[in-house]
């Protein structure tokens, strides 16, 4: 907060006194450029926490997403849970866990296609009919 | 028994083949890459553009060109070595290293990392399309005001002055992008444990860089479309007769100028420190001493400007305060140069071709830091404004100070990056005619400024014939021994000998610890700082 704060003062002041010496169309560029440092950090602030886990432990398969204010938790049965990977038209890979008529994506946001696939094969092997 | 997969936040959703990678590519080792891929191509435009001025040079009397054209040759040189060939070569090694030194994934925000790159090559083509038009009988060239754009020159120039115009604000709004995205990374994407006093000094030098253009970008921006509405929407910002200032440009403009020069610098004299601690094997001398004087150094920067102009007709008080704050910079510089000293005395010192290059950079930087200190003197400036005198001292800053700097940095880190050695003698070949012949070009262009010789003039006076021809052959060399680092890049990315993760003996740092190459992701756990 201090940064953008200190870095919006000096690019106003600098803009304000230009203005003044009569070059005025520097202060808009000045405001357009406080607006998108502040954006950028709020945007940071709001999403440098985000998270998606699975914790396996004993019969149960628990999945929880962050997203800013929002989080969500599946539990399954971890010997019901199936893993489906769908191929998508682009030739990438989504990664869901299902049960009971339930399906959760996971790491759309936060793995590419090979750690999608990677993972679906470790899961695989753990979660299901464990043979 | 418990099993836990986390993705942490990672904003990679691919990793395409071909050219969609490149195209697409949000990983900051790939965009990196691109930085420097396209630094290089843009360093060697440019060096094919004042080369042909220095052969125009080469004897007194019109040899080659037209008047014209010579201007546009060098104010399109220097607007493409500024932000097209040196700026980029900046960004490219704060793009693969500052997340590697800071031990984070990626730098904060990727997609914004990738169109900061994209706009470069339109703005490079728009710099340079005016010669092509012109050759079909569209405009009469590019940009021929020099790179200073000076009203009212600029506000009756042709349509390269408009392109020009619109390639610095896409340059500007990529500088900026790429700004934010260095101040977020660095604010937050650190490894635990380290602190802002911890930070690796490339960081540090390219954190105040990014200040720096947050602060001035705004100011070149607004300048540059004042002159678009002079030249096109019957404004009169720059025009005296309509009640405007021109001298009013020159100030906008430097307020911009001066600390664009740090911009340059900052970032080399920011890893600067790592060769050379690195290759005298002891630790950095006077890290915080350094980290005060980035700072001392970035304020001063955007109070100095006018010095630029001094000639121009200010009020006396105004002549003295810009004179001393000027000359106050050479406090803190003159810190950093005892701090490099220092860091090598009585180290176990070796000469691969980064040290060749880093101790050659302080000499021929240090050139270039007395030299500006003449010019700072407001009655010697006088004699010396707008002579070859200023054409040299700027060249010792520019490209002894910033690109041989980048060089050495290009060898120092080359091998992390691509996983090869590259081939050492001809490194070694390469530095001592970089070094040789640059000074052989610019050593004569000092003298032929103190003789009295205007810059930016396609003929001249026989007296100055000699040390032309000589500057001009050396030129040549000069600019002939850079395929030399064009070969050895290219062979060395293409493969040789295997290069250890510490590739030097003496290095430290996060990203000596990583394999060489680094892996597609980088540091998928953080490491932690003690």
């Amino acid at each position: 907060m201090a940064v953008v704060a200190i870095t919006a003062a000096f690019s106003l002041l600098v803009g304000l006194g230009f203005s003044f010496a009569g070059a005025w169309l520097v202060l808009p560029f000045a405001g357009l450029e406080v607006l998108a440092i502040a954006y950028a950090f709020y945007y940071i602030h709001c999403h440098a926490g985000d998270y998606e886990s699975i914790t396996i432990e004993g019969d149960s398969l628990t999945i929880e997403k962050h997203d800013y204010k929002h989080d969500s938790r599946t539990v399954f049965n971890r010997y019901w849970a199936g893993v489906l990977v769908r191929e998508l038209p682009c030739g990438d890979h989504s990664l869901y866990l299902r049960s009971h008529g339930k399906e959760v994506e996971f790491g759309r946001h936060f793995m590419n296609d090979d750690q999608r696939l990677q993972l679906a094969e470790q899961l695989k092997k753990r979660v299901g009919v464990i043979t | 028994m418990s099993y836990a997969s986390t993705a942490g936040h990672d904003e990679h959703h691919d990793h395409p083949t071909g050219i969609l990678r490149w195209l697409t590519t949000t990983n900051h080792k790939d965009i990196g890459t691109m930085y420097l891929i396209f630094s290089l191509i843009m360093f060697m435009v440019g060096g094919l553009m004042i080369l042909a001025v220095r052969v125009e040079l080469f004897q007194p009397g019109m040899q080659l060109m037209q008047p014209d054209f010579y201007n546009q040759l060098i104010g399109v040189h220097a607007l493409v070595m500024i932000f097209a060939a040196l700026m980029p070569a900046a960004t490219g090694f704060a793009n693969w290293m500052l997340p590697l030194q800071l031990g984070a994934p990626d730098m904060a925000l990727p997609r914004l990392n990738n169109w900061g790159f994209w706009l470069l090559p339109p703005a490079a083509i728009l710099l340079t399309l005016p010669f092509t038009l012109a050759l079909f009988g569209i405009g009469d060239g590019a940009i021929a005001t020099g790179w200073t754009f000076y009203a009212p020159l600029s506000v009756q120039g042709g349509i390269g002055v408009d392109f020009a115009i619109f390639a610095v604000h896409i340059l500007g709004i990529s500088s900026v992008m790429g700004s934010i995205n260095v101040i977020v990374t660095i604010f937050n994407m650190r490894a635990p444990g380290m602190t802002l006093m911890k930070m690796p000094m490339f960081a540090w030098g390219w954190l105040i860089t990014a200040f720096l253009l947050i602060a001035t970008i705004p100011v070149l921006a607004g300048a540059v479309t004042m002159l678009l509405t002079d030249r096109h929407f019957g404004t009169h910002f720059f025009n005296a007769a309509g009640g405007g200032d021109p001298i009013l440009f020159q100030h906008l403009f430097w307020f911009f100028g001066h600390p664009e020069v740090y911009i340059l610098l900052l970032p080399v004299w920011g890893f600067m420190p790592q060769i050379l601690q690195t290759f005298a094997r002891k630790p950095m001398y006077g890290y915080k001493a350094q980290v005060y004087s980035f700072w001392g150094i970035g304020i001063l920067s955007v109070v100095v400007w006018a010095h630029h102009f001094f000639t121009v007709g200010m009020p006396v008080p105004a002549l003295i305060y810009f004179m001393f704050s000027t000359m106050a910079i050479s406090v803190p510089l003159a810190v950093l140069f005892f701090c490099w000293i220092a860091t090598m005395w009585r180290g176990s010192m070796t000469f691969e071709t980064p040290m060749l290059f880093a101790v050659g950079w302080i000499i021929l930087f240090g050139i270039g830091g007395l030299t500006g200190l003449v010019l700072a003197d407001v009655a010697a400036d006088a004699q010396y404004h707008h002579t070859y005198f200023v054409v040299a001292h700027f060249h010792y800053t520019l490209f002894a100070g910033g690109i041989m700097g980048i060089m050495a940095g290009v060898y120092y880190w080359l091998p992390k990056m691509t996983g090869h050695m590259y081939n050492e003698n001809l490194g070694k070949l390469h530095f001592w005619l970089t070094a040789i012949s640059f000074n052989l070009t610019f050593i004569p262009q000092f003298f032929l400024g103190l003789a009295g010789m205007p810059r930016r003039i396609p003929d001249y006076a026989l007296q100055f014939a000699d040390f032309n021809a000589v500057s001009t052959v050396a030129a040549l060399v000069l600019g002939l021994s850079q395929l030399l680092f064009i070969y050895n890049i290219v062979s060395c990315a293409r493969g040789g000998k295997k290069a250890t993760d510490r590739v030097w003996e003496g290095s430290d740092g996060l990203e000596w610890t990583l394999p060489s190459p680094p892996p597609y992701h980088s540091f998928t756990e953080q490491p932690v700082i003690k």
